[in-house]
């Protein structure tokens, strides 16, 4: 009898956890988006709620500062330099894991790999002490924009190997075999057959690692100074002081870029189905 | 054998061994700007880094070279540091386990649902993973406040009378963790779940379970590995995460990276903050082999 009546309740207990739950999981994440898009049209110099007057008054601020413009210039020269030199390096020794025998291959993976495993806070630390004091022929490493990509590159780099990796397994090898057979010798091999049938996986590692630059903010903190700051520093120092309506338009101005680097991967994506379906 | 074939013969032993030798270069060719990035940016910075924390700290300088164990004493002796060690193992213990529990819930709900809603799902949960951990932060620092969205929604709605404010408490530095570790959570559990034969939930429900149970003796037992890698990933993310908790919590949640910033930016006391980052590190490495064993462990025992 009441174990009748269990069976018939406990559907109808799920169903509702079930509605709830999605509610809840829809919300928690669009709150803070949600917010922050609608502040950054708030006219008011405070942040608070309800919001009185519209305008973009903010953000014709952003762009008249040359402070903020600096900073996104600085993080999106930072963020291209992150995503050419991890992805080359990611792509290159990815093809050297696919097609070689190598000595020591787990040690030398786990090592590659690390990297991504370590908080921001300690690699920003290590680069900075170690790199911070040391100049070569008058050229400062401490506060300039390389450095950090090259920081940067320490995350964005083992992602687009591990990437690279996998979608290097995906190949038909008897294609580069015959471009062997035809007399293509390996470097041209790789730049002109096995590249062009992994541009997909080269494009998002790309894009991946530009965002991861993008969005990156504590080891940038550690790396620059007032000069080299990126967009998030800014942004992480001014939230210190105080936050005004300009913060939540930074906020939207980095999550566009980020939604414009997506965009294009799908245009990508797009395009490359199409080729094959021809 | 002719003088002519022979100088043919060694001119080709020549240039296959020529050959040869460029074939076993290759690899580490390709592969040098990849170890160049790891080796130099990290391996030397990571030894330094050791170095430095055995380092002297003498007035206001920002190292003196030396040798002294006096920051690892510090740091296991001040109650001010000792403190930030236990905040960052509770902070990363309990946002980690609710990561997971929401993470599973979450995947189990995409899992599930009709294949049309999955892409819309993936995207969502896709969004704390593009945005910027400083936009997520400041996101919340407008929800939390006296004049912010929370209060002013439960204001107007008539829930309560007057302004409130959980700006500034554990439970917004919760919130906020949990925000920011989900995705990874979700998409480790999506990918265990996929590879999960559904019609074990239907052969579960025919032979009489409810779904509790289906749950209990099915789907957990299927899915603890993952469960256990999603846990390990979140804490490691959540230790190393110091800027969330320090900017939504209360000003007394010191976690270690929020002491290594600052010690290194705002003390100038550059061996305590790699001294912090040392002993921040070796506990990262501690869970990752910790997971690794019961991994092991686990896998072993079902084959």
């Amino acid at each position: 009898m009441s174990d009748a009546t269990h069976r018939s309740i406990e559907p109808v207990v799920l169903r509702v956890l079930v509605a709830a739950f999605t509610i809840f999981i829809i919300g928690y994440i669009l709150v803070p988006i949600l917010v922050t898009l609608v502040m950054s049209f708030n006219n008011a110099a405070m942040i608070r709620f309800p919001i009185a007057n519209w305008s973009a008054r903010w953000y014709a601020d952003f762009f008249a500062s040359g402070q903020w413009t600096d900073a996104l210039k600085n993080s999106i020269l930072i963020a291209l330099g992150t995503a050419v030199i991890s992805t080359t390096a990611g792509v290159l020794c990815a093809w050297a894991f696919q097609r070689f025998h190598i000595p020591f291959r787990d040690m030398w993976y786990i090592l590659i790999m690390m990297p991504l495993f370590m908080p921001g806070v300690v690699l920003g630390l290590g680069v900075a002490i170690a790199f911070g004091g040391l100049s070569i022929g008058g050229y400062a490493f401490y506060g300039s924009r390389e450095l950090v990509m090259v920081a940067h590159s320490l995350w964005a780099m083992p992602l687009v190997f591990m990437l690279m990796e996998a979608t290097f397994k995906t190949i038909d090898y008897r294609i580069v075999e015959a471009s062997h057979d035809l007399g293509g010798g390996p470097v041209r091999t790789f730049f002109e057959v096995v590249l062009p049938l992994v541009s997909t996986g080269i494009v998002s590692s790309m894009l991946f690692a530009f965002v991861i630059s993008l969005n990156e903010f504590v080891m940038a903190l550690f790396l620059t100074d007032r000069d080299t700051q990126t967009l998030p520093v800014l942004m992480w120092l001014s939230l210190r002081s105080a936050g005004t309506p300009r913060l939540a338009v930074a906020s939207v101005i980095l999550a566009l870029t980020v939604f414009a680097c997506l965009t294009i991967i799908m245009l990508w994506y797009v395009r490359q189905l199409r080729k094959v379906s021809r | 054998m002719t003088a002519a074939t022979q100088a043919a013969d060694d001119l080709h032993a020549t240039q296959r061994a020529a050959q040869a030798r460029r074939k076993a270069l290759a690899p580490w060719l390709l592969m040098l700007p990849a170890l160049v990035i790891v080796l130099v940016f990290f391996g030397i910075p990571t030894l330094y880094m050791v170095r430095m924390s055995f380092n002297l700290h003498i007035d206001q300088r920002l190292y003196v070279p030396g040798f002294t164990f006096e920051h690892y004493v510090n740091l296991f002796s001040n109650p001010l540091f000792t403190n930030a060690i236990l905040t960052t193992i509770r902070l990363a213990l309990i946002a980690s386990l609710a990561t997971v529990a929401i993470g599973y819930a979450f995947a189990l709900l995409v899992w599930l649902k009709p294949a049309r809603w999955r892409l819309l799902f993936i995207g969502l949960a896709l969004a704390p993973l593009l945005i910027s951990e400083i936009a997520i932060i400041f996101g919340w620092w407008m929800f939390f406040p006296k004049n912010g969205l929370l209060s002013y929604a439960l204001l107007s709605s008539g829930l309560v009378t007057e302004k409130i404010s959980l700006m500034y408490t554990e439970f917004a530095a919760f919130v906020g963790l949990v925000y920011v570790t989900l995705p990874y959570c979700f998409f480790i559990l999506l990918s265990i779940f996929d590879g999960i034969d559904k019609r074990l939930l239907e052969a579960s429900a025919d032979l009489g379970a409810p779904p509790s149970r289906t749950f209990r003796e099915v789907m957990l037992p299927l899915t603890w590995t993952g469960i256990l890698v999603a846990f390990s990933q979140s804490f490691i993310w959540t230790m190393g995460t110091y800027a969330t908790p320090s900017a939504l919590g209360p000003d007394t949640l010191w976690t270690m990276g929020f002491l290594i910033q600052e010690q290194m930016l705002g003390k100038h006391n550059w061996p305590m903050a790699s001294a912090f980052a040392v002993v921040l590190v070796v506990g990262v490495a501690a869970v990752m082999t910790l997971t690794r064993s019961l991994q092991s462990e686990r896998t072993s025992f079902h084959v």
